[in-house]
C-alpha cells in the first residue's frame, strides 16, 4: 500500500541521517521498510553503528505505533506520496547530485517532474516592487511558453514567480523548507492552494510534520537547482540564499541567468556581480527562451508579448505626464516641475491614467508608465 | 457684641469647564485664635490660612488673634484651588473690622478670587474665563481678578473687570480710597488683528501634493493621515494646519479659552486664543491623558484640540487603547468622563491629523535607502491601526523625502495667508450649503447626506465607478472619495462634482490600494 510504504519513508527520513549513510542504508536493506524491521528488531549491522546519536534517538522515538500513526495521518490528510532514490519514480536529475536525498515527498500532480523545460527562479525575500513585477512578468512569459516555473514558496521573488507561472498557465513547482503538511510561510497558504489546483506540485525531503528549519533551506536549494535546467536570478544580495541557488546551480552546471535589475540598488548587487563574470543577461522571458533552445513554439514568437507599439494619450495632460515619465519613474514635485500642472490637476491626470493602466504608482509615492 | 463678627464675599469654583458662585462666609468670634476652613477644601484651599495670614499682614493690616472660621457655600460642592485666597483675605479682613468697606462697594455683587503670595501679591490663576463667564450668567456685575488674568476675560461684554495686582490696591478699593482702573474692553476681531501665525506655508519646499491635501484637509474639515519616511516634513506640514484653518470665531475661542483656562494651559497674560489650538501628545501618552480623566476627571489632550488640531506623530507607535478611545470623540466631538466624585462633559471636536512611517524602519519604498523590515514586520505594524480608526480618516497620503537642492531652493511658495483664503471661501460655500442641517463641514457628511449633497456629473460617476473597479477600492472608500471630492468641487466653487474633482480625490486614498489590501 502506497500510504504504509510513505510511513516507513518518512520515519526514515525524519531521522534527518546524513546522505551517506542514508542512501547505503536504503541500498542495502532496499527500502525503507526492511531498514525499520531491521532496525526494531535492533539487528546489528555495520551502518547501523554508524548512526549519529541524535539521529538514532530520532529513529528510536519514532519508531513507536503511535508516531508511526501520525505520519500515516498526515499522509493521508494531505495526500503526501513518497519516493526513494532506488525507485525509478526518483527524479534522474537528482541522481546525480553529489548530495542527493534519499527519500522525496511529493504532494500535487508528479507528471510536473517530466516537464521538458524546467527553469528555477530564485531571488530575494525583500525584493523592490519592480523586481517583484518582473518576476511575475518574466515568470508569467515563460509559462506561457510552456516552461516549468520552480521556486522556493517564499515571499517576494519565489512567490512572485509562482504567482507569474499560475497566470501563464503552466504547472508550477515548489521546493519546501519542511513537512508538506504545512505551509511555509503561512502567509502563501493562498498561493500553494492555487500551486496544487492548478495542477502545480509541492516536493520536500523533510518527513511530513518537520517543521521548517533555518539550515534547511540552503540545503534544500541544491534540489531546486538541481530539478531545473536553467537558474533565473530576479534580484539578490551577495550574501543570500538566491546565491547558494546559483552555487549549486554552477556546481551541477545549469545555466544561470541573472536579470539586471536597478543598476544601483543594493538590492540587486548579486544580478551585478553575476553578470560582471558572465552569467546570461537577459529582460524579457522570450531571451531566456531563445538561450535555451526553448523557442519551439512558433505562435509564441509571433504573438510577441514583450512589447507594444508606443500610445502616446491625445489629452495634453495625460500627454504631458507620458512624455515625462518616458525616461523614468519620477516623484509627485518632479511630475509638477515637468509637467507644469497644478498639483490638482497633476492628480487628477494620474487618476484617469491609473485607470487606463498608463500609470502605475510605486511605493515612496513615485510613479511609473506601466511596461505592456 | 462686636467680639462675634460676621462678613461675606463672593467668589466662583471651577467643576468641568463651568463656574459656579461661591459664598465665603467668614465669622471672628473670641476664642484660641486660628483659622479653619470648612465647605470641601482641598488640600490647596486649606493652605490658604497661611498665605492669607502672611498676605494681609504684609499688605499693612493687622492679623487680629481671633478664631476665624471660613465657610465656603455650597458646602456639598468640592473646592480646589488657590483661587479662593483673595475672597477669603477680604472676608477675614472685613469680619476682623480691620477694612470697612465703603457704601459705594457691594459685597454681593462683585466676585473676588485670585491667589496670594506671601509678599501680598495677586497671583494669576487657572479657569478666570470659565468663572467670569459664569458669574455673568449668575447676573453679578463686577469681578475683581489678578492683573494677569484680565486679558483673558477681557472680551466678555456686560462685566466690569476690575484687575488687581496686590492685596493692598484690593483693600483700597474696597475701602474707597482708591478705585482699581477697569479693564478696557477687548473686542474679539482687535484680538485677531494681532495674531501671529508661527508655522507657515510658504517656509515648506516642495510636498505639493502634500500641500494640496492640506488644503483641501483643512477646507472640508477631513481628517488625514500622512505617511513617509522619517524627516519627510509631516510634522512640519500638520503644524502649518490651524495657520489655514479659517480664524475661530468669538463663540469657539470661549470654548476652546475655557478648556485651556481650567487646564492652566494660557500663559499669564494672554488673551482670548485666536489661534486654533495644536495639541501633539508623544505617542507614549496615556488614555487618561489623551482622552481626559484622572480623579478630578481633568480634560485631555482630545479637549485641549478642541476647535484645533490633534497631531498624532507615529501613530502605531500609540498604545491600542488609546487609539481606540479616540473613536468616540472623532464620532461625537465631545467626550464625556465619569469619575466617582466628578462627572465632566468636554467638547472634543478636532481635526486628526496623523503621521507614520511605511514601515518600523521607516525606509519602506524611500527613493534613496533601502528598507530593512520583512514583510512580515511591515503588516504587523500597520495592523496596529484599526480599520474603524482608518474608517474616520478621509484623506491618506504618501509623503516623500524632499531633495536636498529644492530645500536650499530659495523660490517661495505659497503662504498661508493665501491658502487661507482660498479655504474660507469653501468653508462658506459649506455653511450656506447646510445652514438647515446640523453639521457644518463635509467631513461630517453622513452617508444619507451624502446622497443628497454630492450631486455628480455623469462623467464623474464613470470615473468613479472605473476607478473603484480599477483600483480593487472597496465601498467604504466610494464614499470617502466622494466626501473629499465635495470639497475639491467646492475649492473649485462647483455645486455639481465634475469628473476632474473626483480623479483628484481619489488620489487621496492612494494608501487604500497599496498598504492596506
Amino acid at each position: 500500500m502506497a500510504t504504509e510504504k510513505t510511513v516507513f519513508d518518512a520515519w526514515l527520513a525524519g531521522a534527518e541521517l546524513p546522505y551517506d549513510l542514508l542512501i547505503p542504508l536504503l541500498h542495502e536493506f532496499s527500502g525503507a521498510d526492511a531498514v525499520f524491521s531491521a532496525w526494531k528488531k535492533r539487528e546489528e549491522h555495520p551502518l547501523f553503528k554508524a548512526v549519529p546519536p541524535a539521529c538514532r534517538k530520532r529513529m528510536n522515538e519514532t519508531a513507536s505505533e503511535e508516531s508511526l500513526r501520525g505520519y500515516r495521518d498526515l499522509a493521508q490528510t494531505h495526500g503526501i506520496q513518497s519516493v526513494t532514490i532506488l525507485e525509478e519514480a526518483f527524479p534522474h536529475c537528482l541522481r546525480d547530485l553529489p548530495d542527493p536525498p534519499g527519500v522525496l515527498f511529493f504532494r500535487g500532480n508528479q507528471q510536473v517532474l517530466k516537464a521538458e523545460k524546467p527553469a528555477a527562479m530564485v531571488g530575494s525575500r525583500s525584493a523592490s516592487w519592480n523586481g517583484l513585477k518582473a518576476a511575475e512578468r518574466i515568470a508569467e512569459g515563460l509559462s506561457r511558453a510552456g516552461v516549468t516555473v520552480i521556486s522556493g514558496l517564499a515571499l517576494g521573488i519565489d512567490a512572485a514567480s509562482h504567482k507569474g507561472c499560475l497566470k501563464g498557465g503552466s504547472p508550477t513547482l515548489a521546493v519546501m523548507g519542511g513537512g508538506l503538511d504545512k505551509v511555509y510561510p503561512p502567509q502563501n497558504e493562498g498561493l500553494m492552494n492555487d500551486i496544487l489546483k492548478a495542477g502545480g506540485l509541492l516536493i520536500s525531503e523533510y518527513a511530513p510534520g518537520v517543521r521548517p528549519s533555518s539550515y534547511h533551506f540552503p540545503y534544500r536549494n541544491r534540489i531546486i537547482s538541481g530539478l531545473a535546467d536553467a537558474v533565473i536570478l530576479m534580484e539578490a544580495k551577495v550574501r543570500s540564499g538566491s546565491m547558494t541557488t546559483v552555487g549549486h546551480a554552477l556546481r551541477q552546471g545549469k545555466e544561470v541567468f541573472a536579470y539586471p535589475g536597478d543598476p544601483v540598488s543594493p538590492l540587486s548587487e548579486a544580478n551585478r556581480l553575476l553578470l560582471r563574470e558572465g552569467a546570461r543577461y537577459f529582460t524579457e522571458a522570450k531571451d531566456v527562451l531563445e538561450d535555451m533552445n526553448w523557442l519551439d513554439n512558433l505562435s509564441y514568437v509571433g504573438q510577441n508579448i514583450e512589447c507594444s507599439p508606443k500610445t502616446v494619450p491625445d489629452d495634453p495632460s495625460e500627454r504631458a505626464v507620458y512624455l515625462a515619465l518616458e525616461k523614468g519613474d519620477l516623484g509627485f514635485d518632479e511630475l509638477i516641475a515637468a509637467t507644469g500642472l497644478t498639483s490638482s490637476a497633476l492628480m487628477s491626470t494620474l487618476t484617469v491614467m491609473q485607470i487606463r493602466k498608463t500609470v502605475e504608482i510605486l511605493p515612496g509615492k513615485r510613479y511609473q508608465l506601466v511596461r505592456k | 457684641m462686636d467680639y462675634a463678627l460676621m462678613a461675606k464675599t463672593l467668589s466662583m469654583g471651577v467643576a468641568g469647564v463651568n463656574g459656579f458662585p461661591v459664598h465665603v462666609e467668614v465669622f471672628a468670634t473670641g476664642g484660641i485664635p486660628g483659622m479653619e476652613i470648612i465647605g470641601l477644601p482641598d488640600a490647596s484651599v486649606r493652605e490658604s490660612r497661611d498665605r492669607v495670614s502672611a498676605a494681609v499682614i504684609n499688605s499693612g493690616r493687622q492679623m487680629l488673634p481671633r478664631r476665624i472660621t471660613v465657610n465656603l457655600a455650597p458646602a456639598d460642592m468640592k473646592k480646589e484651588g488657590p483661587s479662593f485666597d483673595l475672597p477669603i483675605a477680604v472676608g477675614v479682613l472685613t469680619g476682623m473690622r480691620e477694612l470697612l468697606p465703603s457704601p459705594d462697594y457691594d459685597p454681593e455683587d462683585t466676585v473676588l478670587f485670585g491667589e496670594l503670595s506671601l509678599d501680598g501679591q495677586v497671583r494669576p490663576i487657572n479657569g478666570a474665563l470659565p468663572m467670569v463667564i459664569s458669574a455673568r450668567e449668575c447676573g453679578y456685575k463686577s469681578v475683581i481678578l489678578p492683573a494677569d488674568n484680565a486679558r483673558e476675560v477681557a472680551c466678555i461684554e456686560g462685566m466690569r473687570i476690575l484687575p488687581a495686582s496686590t492685596l493692598a490696591q484690593v483693600i483700597r478699593h474696597i475701602e474707597g480710597t482708591e478705585e482699581i482702573v477697569p479693564q478696557q474692553q477687548l473686542s474679539y476681531g482687535d484680538l485677531c488683528q494681532e495674531r501671529i501665525i508661527t508655522a507657515d506655508m510658504s517656509r515648506i519646499r516642495g510636498q505639493q501634493a502634500a500641500r494640496r491635501a492640506l488644503e483641501v484637509a483643512a477646507a472640508g474639515g477631513h481628517n488625514m493621515l500622512m505617511i513617509g519616511v522619517p524627516g519627510s516634513g509631516k510634522t512640519m506640514l500638520a503644524r502649518c494646519l490651524p495657520g489655514i484653518l479659517p480664524p475661530m470665531t468669538l463663540e469657539e475661542s470661549l470654548e476652546t479659552t475655557r478648556i485651556h483656562s481650567i487646564s492652566g494651559r494660557l500663559a499669564p497674560g494672554s488673551g482670548l486664543m485666536v489661534i486654533r489650538p495644536f495639541s501633539a501628545p508623544h505617542h507614549s501618552t496615556s488614555v487618561i491623558s489623551l482622552i481626559g480623566g484622572g480623579p478630578n476627571a481633568k480634560p485631555g489632550e482630545v479637549s485641549l484640540a478642541h476647535n484645533g488640531v490633534l497631531f498624532l506623530d507615529e501613530l502605531p507607535e500609540f498604545s491600542r487603547a488609546a487609539l481606540e478611545a479616540l473613536r468616540q470623540p472623532l464620532e461625537d466631538g465631545v467626550v464625556s468622563i465619569s469619575r466617582i466624585r466628578r462627572q465632566a462633559q468636554y467638547q472634543s471636536s478636532f481635526m486628526l491629523v496623523a503621521a507614520m512611517n511605511p514601515c518600523p524602519c521607516g525606509y519602506f519604498g524611500s527613493s534613496t535607502r533601502v528598507c530593512r523590515c520583512t514583510p512580515n514586520e511591515i503588516r504587523k505594524y500597520l495592523d496596529r491601526i484599526s480599520g474603524p480608526l482608518l474608517d474616520r480618516i478621509d484623506l491618506q497620503i504618501e509623503v516623500d523625502a524632499v531633495p536636498v537642492k529644492e530645500i536650499n531652493a530659495s523660490v517661495l511658495c505659497e503662504s498661508s495667508a493665501q491658502v487661507a483664503l482660498r479655504v474660507a471661501a469653501a468653508r462658506k460655500i459649506q455653511q450656506e450649503r447646510y445652514r438647515k442641517e446640523p453639521f457644518f463641514c463635509n467631513a461630517q457628511l453622513s452617508n444619507d447626506a451624502l446622497r443628497r449633497y454630492c450631486t455628480m456629473s455623469p462623467d464623474a460617476e464613470a470615473l468613479l465607478s472605473a476607478a473603484v473597479e480599477a483600483m480593487h477600492l472597496s465601498m467604504r472608500a466610494y464614499s470617502r472619495i466622494l466626501k473629499t471630492a465635495r470639497t475639491v468641487a467646492d475649492l473649485d466653487h462647483a455645486e455639481i462634482i465634475a469628473s476632474a474633482h473626483v480623479a483628484e480625490a481619489v488620489q487621496y486614498r492612494e494608501l487604500d490600494q497599496k498598504y492596506w489590501r
